[in-house]
């Protein structure tokens, strides 16, 4: 059997709130190892594809499929371990946790130490943790985020707390990373090097990524692909340029904005 | 990506320290060990000696309310129920039938640790306040139905845990004897409860310093994040629930042996037993072991040490020209010697609450974070000139916001 | 069937003295979100109260009953500024077992306060029955029944129609857009414990009379019982609070009259929990309930 074409498919997604029609027969595909923008102005659905990606909303009709396997109604936890990892609009860290410990909780779905083993610890749980805490020590240095490694993450700056987020999602080795808005709130130097990471997720680890990004600098120089979103429909897919040239693109973004 | 040895590995990931014991934990368990061994050598009487170990029981089950509240974030009014249902695991199947010590021990902590899975299911449907009153409902229902399941629990005329087997192998602790010396019962349940509280605590520790605990609190600290990230809140939640229910029945049956009586009126199932335990975590300190465990030892002597220090206490109030605390309630003093610890516990959970709600635990914390920075503090100064340099070569320029 | 109407007033009644609680309890938690536990308290406080100003100080009864609805009132303002007010802000649970805490002390209190045991609370109705076709209904009931129509047709108004309403009503919808209307928030905080309080004395009050007006140190735990009223209701609906507690005293009373015996034990003490968590499981956030939307 051959290698499916494409990594992500999403075909015909429907999902209504109460009288809102959030996504309308809402379909696109992303390739193995694709750095695939979604934009749209505010309103427009990125999230909830995230969260229909995730398992967080379940839609009425249609199909998400992982390496052709089907996502929808299986739990958030259980998506996460077929390769999907995510970052927040608003991050979501565990605050009272630590950097290592936000990063090993990535790994926790390729962990195996039950309760039992655990209570034990030593043996099995402690090898166990002492493997994973080295890899996330590793990414911790990829991600420039080693002087930080012992302190609870609450108390961190914003721009390094987006970097955690980021370390946890790697550190669940995953296929396919949704990046929802990574560089919002972010001064020049930092949007750089999270720009410089983002690609590096891509074409050294060689991850596909989903980026939901209202900076257009940011998304013109990264995605290979882009689909423009507007009111849970998709308006325009194709390359950077082809869509930025779009009228319909360009008119329901200054229309909102 | 660089491969790190050992040695270096300890040193350059703060985070090993909560896996690995530093050389000041080892020295407090040192500490706590010689005290465990040597009190009962010193407090010869029998009133005290059951008071402490009453006080291990009460740290078995904090331990246990605290990985649930602590770790994974759910309250619980209802614990109660727990301690209870362990005390009549004791009764049943150690002093009427006679089952050996650790056979009533794991069944005690089987039976809690079911109970509790049962109610786990509940505490994914319910959230917060929902999930309180559903703890209490738990214990009120737990109650009805020792009141009403005779054969089990001997219903309103309780069931003795007196003769409960106490002894494992060659070890009797109804009546140790160690290199030459004899010890009473009440010496014997001291240090077999405290050994439990010691096991007890370095699972507990094993379990949050690594996978499991790890999930826990991450649901506590954000549970759809942590759904998201491949944490199962089902399994957890559950698994929380589970762990404290058999933590705190294991409690509840040395407690109950230590009562050796245990009915419907015994200070075992009442809501205020619930509260108190609330009272010792949030006292103690919130998402820590050694916390539960200090806690407990300060609050559940309390109605023990108002008592037999009644002398203190029973001045004469100026306007009511009555004594402030009498023992009970015919030496007519604006308080009774009840009375006046469970205020105390209510003023204490409310105190702590409001001005350190991070417990004893985070006292101590706070205060070794700062005699370890006085140390460091030259070693500060050096790690900052790294940073620096470091920042010029960082076009990212995150230096900047430090 | 004589039974069955006998048990269904009586369980009305009942009913109408836990939705009296709980309106406490939702307005409190509507303004502030502090699920309080220390109702329970305030209502043993409150018969106590009642019973000093009427029994040893000899106050006319209706007097008394007025005079403690304004002594309970403040005594939860007071309670509310010392160790609520500067909760705001502090994680929820927190507030919950500061509540615990204070229920506890408000019960030792009148434990210690009232030591005498045997201590009647008398009423004017006292407890005098009719017997109409078979059926006996006490005074006390209808008295309650009467009672609770006011306050609730009271409460509905003020809620609706005044200003102290409406600033609660909006804070209760957003603290900081009151706050920015120009709306006192502090003062709906100390309004709604202040509520909170003054129906407190009257379930005391009722609830003691209904058990043959011996008072007890025990009401604050059969004041719990509003926990499921409330939360079959919906923990953020003063309508609600009517039907919550109407279904958990009929099914208290009726679990009394038709189960317990000596074979099955006090069912009623535990019939509202149970029937509780059937409700929940049905219907996550009570009858009439916010359903709490997620987001992320």
């Amino acid at each position: 059997m051959s290698e499916p074409a494409a990594l992500l498919e999403v075909g015909d997604l429907n999902i209504r709130f109460g009288g809102v029609q959030a996504l309308r027969d809402l379909s696109f595909d992303v390739k193995p190892r694709e750095l695939l923008a979604l934009i749209g102005p505010n309103g427009a659905g990125k999230t909830t594809v995230f969260n229909c990606l995730n398992g967080i909303y379940r839609p009425q009709t249609g199909f998400i499929r992982l390496n052709g396997e089907d996502l929808i109604g299986l739990r958030p936890s259980k998506i996460a371990g077929l390769g999907l990892a995510r970052t927040f609009q608003n991050l979501a860290l565990f605050s009272q946790l630590d950097v290592v410990e936000n990063m090993m909780l990535g790994r926790h779905h390729g962990m195996r130490t039950g309760l039992l083993s655990a209570a034990i610890w030593f043996g099995r749980a402690r090898r166990e943790e002492l493997k994973n805490l080295r890899r996330c020590h590793e990414l911790a240095e990829f991600l420039d985020l080693t002087r930080y490694a012992g302190r609870p993450v609450g108390e961190l700056p914003y721009g390094v707390q987006k970097r955690i987020e980021l370390g946890r999602a790697l550190a669940s080795e995953p296929k396919l990373i949704l990046l929802d808005e990574p560089v919002a709130g972010m001064s020049p130097a930092e949007t750089d090097q999270m720009a410089r990471l983002i690609l590096d997720i891509q074409e050294d680890l060689g991850i596909a990524v989903i980026l939901v990004e209202h900076d257009m600098h940011l998304v013109m120089d990264l995605a290979e692909r882009v689909v423009a979103m507007s009111f849970g429909e998709v308006l325009a897919a194709g390359t950077p340029e082809d869509v930025a040239a779009r009228e319909s693109v360009i008119s329901s973004y200054l229309g909102s904005a | 990506m660089t491969v790190i040895d050992r040695t270096e590995f300890r040193e350059s990931l703060p985070a090993a320290s909560r896996l690995l014991p530093t050389r000041m934990s080892l020295v407090g368990l040192a500490i706590a060990a010689v005290l465990v061994v040597a009190t009962p050598l010193v407090v010869e009487d029998d009133f005290w000696m059951t008071v402490l170990a009453n006080a291990g029981a009460f740290a078995i089950a904090a331990i246990g309310l605290n990985i649930l509240t602590g770790y994974a974030g759910q309250v619980s009014i209802g614990h109660a129920a727990f301690l209870t249902i362990g005390g009549y695991v004791v009764a049943y199947f150690g002093a009427e039938r006679g089952w050996p010590l650790p056979v009533w021990l794991l069944l005690a902590a089987l039976v809690g640790g079911a109970i509790g899975a049962l109610v786990g299911p509940f505490a994914l449907r319910f959230r917060g306040n929902y999930l309180v009153v559903v703890t209490l409902a738990l214990l009120f229902l737990t109650v009805y139905v020792v009141e009403n399941w005779e054969s089990f629990t001997g219903g309103f005329d309780g069931a003795s845990t007196n003769s409960a087997p106490l002894s494992i192998g060659p070890i009797d602790f109804r009546e140790l004897s160690l290199f030459g010396k004899d010890f009473t019962r009440e010496q014997g349940m001291f240090y077999l409860i405290w050994i439990l509280v010691g096991a007890t605590a370095v699972v507990a520790r094993n379990l949050v310093r690594s996978r499991p605990g790890r999930a826990m609190q991450a649901i506590r600290d954000r549970d759809i994040a942590a759904e998201v990230a491949g944490v199962s809140n089902v399994h957890y939640k559950i698994a929380a629930f589970s762990i404290s229910g058999a933590m705190a029945a294991l409690g509840g049956a040395v407690y109950a042996v230590n009562l050796r009586f245990i009915s419907p009126n015994s200070p075992i199932e009442e809501l205020f037993i619930s509260i108190r335990f609330v009272a010792i975590i949030i006292v103690g300190g919130l998402g820590t072991i050694h916390g539960a465990i200090v806690g407990a030892l300060i609050l559940g002597p309390l109605p023990e040490l108002v008592q037999e220090n009644i002398g203190v206490l029973d001045f004469t109030v100026p306007l009511l020209d009555k004594p402030f605390v009498g023992e009970t309630a015919a030496d007519g003093g604006v308080f009774t010697a009840a009375a006046f610890s469970e205020i105390l516990f209510g003023v204490l959970l409310i105190l702590f609450l409001m001005f350190q709600p991070t417990g004893i635990a985070g006292m101590s914390r706070k205060l070794r974070a700062r005699l370890a920075a006085r140390a460091t503090r030259h070693d500060e100064a050096r790690a900052v000139g790294e940073i620096a340099d470091e920042g010029t070569e960082d076009p990212a320029g995150t230096t900047a916001h430090e | 069937m004589e039974k069955f109407f006998q048990l269904l007033v009586a369980g009305i009644a009942v009913g109408g003295i836990y939705a009296i609680i709980a309106l406490g309890f939702v307005v409190v938690y509507k303004v502030s979100g502090t699920f309080n536990f220390s109702q329970g308290g305030l209502v043993l406080l409150g018969a106590f109260v009642t019973y000093q100003y009427s029994g040893p100080w000899g106050m006319p009864f209706f007097v008394a009953l007025a005079l403690a609805v304004v002594t309970l009132a403040g005594v939860a303002m007071v309670a509310e500024r010392v160790v609520i007010r500067p909760m705001i802000g502090k994680p929820p649970f927190a507030m919950l077992l500061i509540t615990i805490g204070l229920l506890v002390i408000i019960e030792q209190l009148v434990r210690s306060i009232w030591t005498e045991p045997g201590l009647v609370l008398k009423t004017p109705w006292g407890n005098d029955r009719y017997d109409i076709a078979g059926v006996t209904i006490r005074h006390a009931d209808l008295w309650t029944m009467g009672t609770v129509t006011v306050l609730f047709a009271a409460f509905f108004v003020f809620f609706s129609r005044t200003d102290a309403g409406l600033g609660i009503r909006a804070t209760a919808f957003d603290q900081e857009a009151a706050a920015a209307q120009g709306i006192p928030v502090s003062r709906a905080f100390s309004v709604s414990w202040a509520i909170a309080g003054a129906v407190a004395v009257v379930a005391g009050v009722m609830l003691t009379s209904r058990g043959g007006s011996a008072l007890s140190p025990g009401l604050g735990l059969i004041s719990l019982r509003a926990l499921p009223a409330m939360i079959i209701g919906g923990l953020d609906s003063p309508g609600g609070a009517i039907a919550g507690g109407v279904i958990v005293g009929v099914t208290e009373i009726m679990a009394q009259g038709y189960l317990d015996n000596d074979t099955t034990g006090n069912v009623a003490t535990i019939a509202p929990y149970v029937v509780m968590i059937i409700v929940l499981l049905w219907r996550p956030s009570g009858l009439f309930g916010t359903r709490a939307v997620e987001r992320v």
